[in-house]
């Protein structure tokens, strides 16, 4: 009974799946990632500047405290402006707001170069170390080549053992929970022999159907005749 | 049993999932936005920014439905068009479509980056050519349906709303 209201009240919800933004939400919980089999890797470094913190793992930032997304790269530098804070992935500049809210993601036609090696602050503004050489701007919209000399790089810090492992948990990698529900409608959840059950009950609930069907009809049938 | 086969195929099929996720689509591109740009002035023009602000946002959450994901639109623009490479997700993954507008209306539509598995359809011109000379009705709202394409519904719905959003964009730019 339970496996059929399984079945039944997945196979409903995956099908307003796409309208209820199934794909876009992730369960994160350490047992779930073991049980995928997902590695889950943990940070090894820190991005710090002014009040700003960064630490990135699994394709999730960890940013000033706050999950900021899912499917992220990794970054290669943290800067903070006069009202803004920067940070730069190898194809892709995010710019937030000091609350920390997206002003804009710039990315390969927005940018000077990419990929980005480097990201650095100067009096002038954003300073950027590309496969085509240095660049800074003022405002992220027009790009010119730099000779500039006192520029401070963006560089990561080690993080300790401890501080690895309280990131770690909260970087746990998740799983769409469109992926779970479809996991848990086609059995494949419970691993390879999953599926065959599914079919088995299946076949099973097309049995109980007929035979229903039979044991409904056939006295009736029965009763006509005579 | 071992590990491997308590697993199966559904782990390997999250793996790499994972794997996509962490990898950011490409998709199929069809024209560098870059390239779009130059196409309908020439050169490519200096960018400039449209500031979202709350009564933006307010009138952009109407068209998306959702929050739009950033506070600044970038876009090219003279005295009479405008350029706007927006992103919408038609399923599961992004559209980057290009809008040329002037004088109010929708000059021309180009899908640039497709990246979903289906619903690729509404890249073609027979498509995209419902938008031309749409513009915003009174009310603010698109000013006609957009005819949809069988098995792309989502991705229909998609260039329907960046279309309603680059007009609106376009009005609030040149205010």
């Amino acid at each position: 009974m339970l496996f059929f209201l399984i079945l039944a009240v997945t196979g409903l919800i995956l099908n307003h799946g796409a309208g209820l933004g199934l794909d876009g939400r992730y369960v994160h919980a350490g047992w779930l990632a073991r049980w995928y089999g997902i590695q889950s890797e943990p940070p090894r470094e820190a991005f710090r500047s002014g009040h700003h913190v960064l630490v990135a793992a699994n394709g999730r930032w960890l940013l000033d405290g706050k999950i900021s997304g899912e499917r992220l790269p990794q970054p290669v530098g943290l800067i903070e402006l006069a009202d803004i804070f920067v940070v730069a992935s190898e194809t892709a500049l995010y710019l937030f707001r000091e609350d920390g809210e997206l002003i804009e993601k710039l990315e390969r036609g927005a940018l000077p170069g990419v990929p980005v090696r480097a990201l650095g602050s100067s009096a002038r503004g954003i300073v950027l170390r590309t496969a085509s050489g240095v660049f800074a701007s003022a405002d992220a919209l027009s790009w010119r080549p730099s000779t500039q000399r006192s520029v401070l790089w963006s560089a990561p810090a080690e993080l300790s053992v401890s501080q690895r492992r309280v990131y770690e948990e909260a970087l746990t990698p998740g799983v769409s929970v469109q992926q779970l529900l479809l996991d848990l409608h086609s059995g494949r959840f419970a691993g390879r022999y999953g599926p065959v059950f599914v079919d088995l009950l299946a076949l099973l609930l097309a049995a109980v159907s007929l035979t229903g069907a039979w044991l409904f009809l056939v006295p009736r049938l029965h009763r006509g005749r005579h | 049993m071992t590990a491997g086969g308590r697993y199966g195929h559904a782990l390997f099929a999250v793996a790499l999932g994972l794997c996509a996720a962490v990898m950011p689509a490409r998709g199929d591109v069809y024209q560098e936005p870059e390239a779009f740009i130059a196409e309908v002035f020439g050169s490519k023009p200096a960018p400039k920014v449209l500031w979202l602000t709350q009564d933006i946002q307010a009138q952009a959450v109407a068209i998306l439905s959702h929050p739009p994901v950033q506070l600044r639109q970038r876009y090219w623009s003279d005295a009479h068009k405008s350029v706007w490479i927006l992103e919408e997700v038609g399923k599961e993954e992004f559209i980057t479509a290009g809008f040329v507008v002037a004088d109010g209306r929708i000059e021309h539509v180009r899908v640039l980056v497709y990246r979903e598995s289906r619903g690729g359809e509404v890249r073609y011109p027979a498509f995209l050519r419902q938008f031309r000379n749409s513009k915003l009705a009174p009310d603010n709202t698109l000013d006609r349906s957009i005819d949809g394409i069988a098995g792309a519904t989502l991705s229909v719905g998609a260039m329907e709303r960046m279309a309603w959003l680059a007009l609106f964009f376009d009005r609030m730019s040149r205010q």
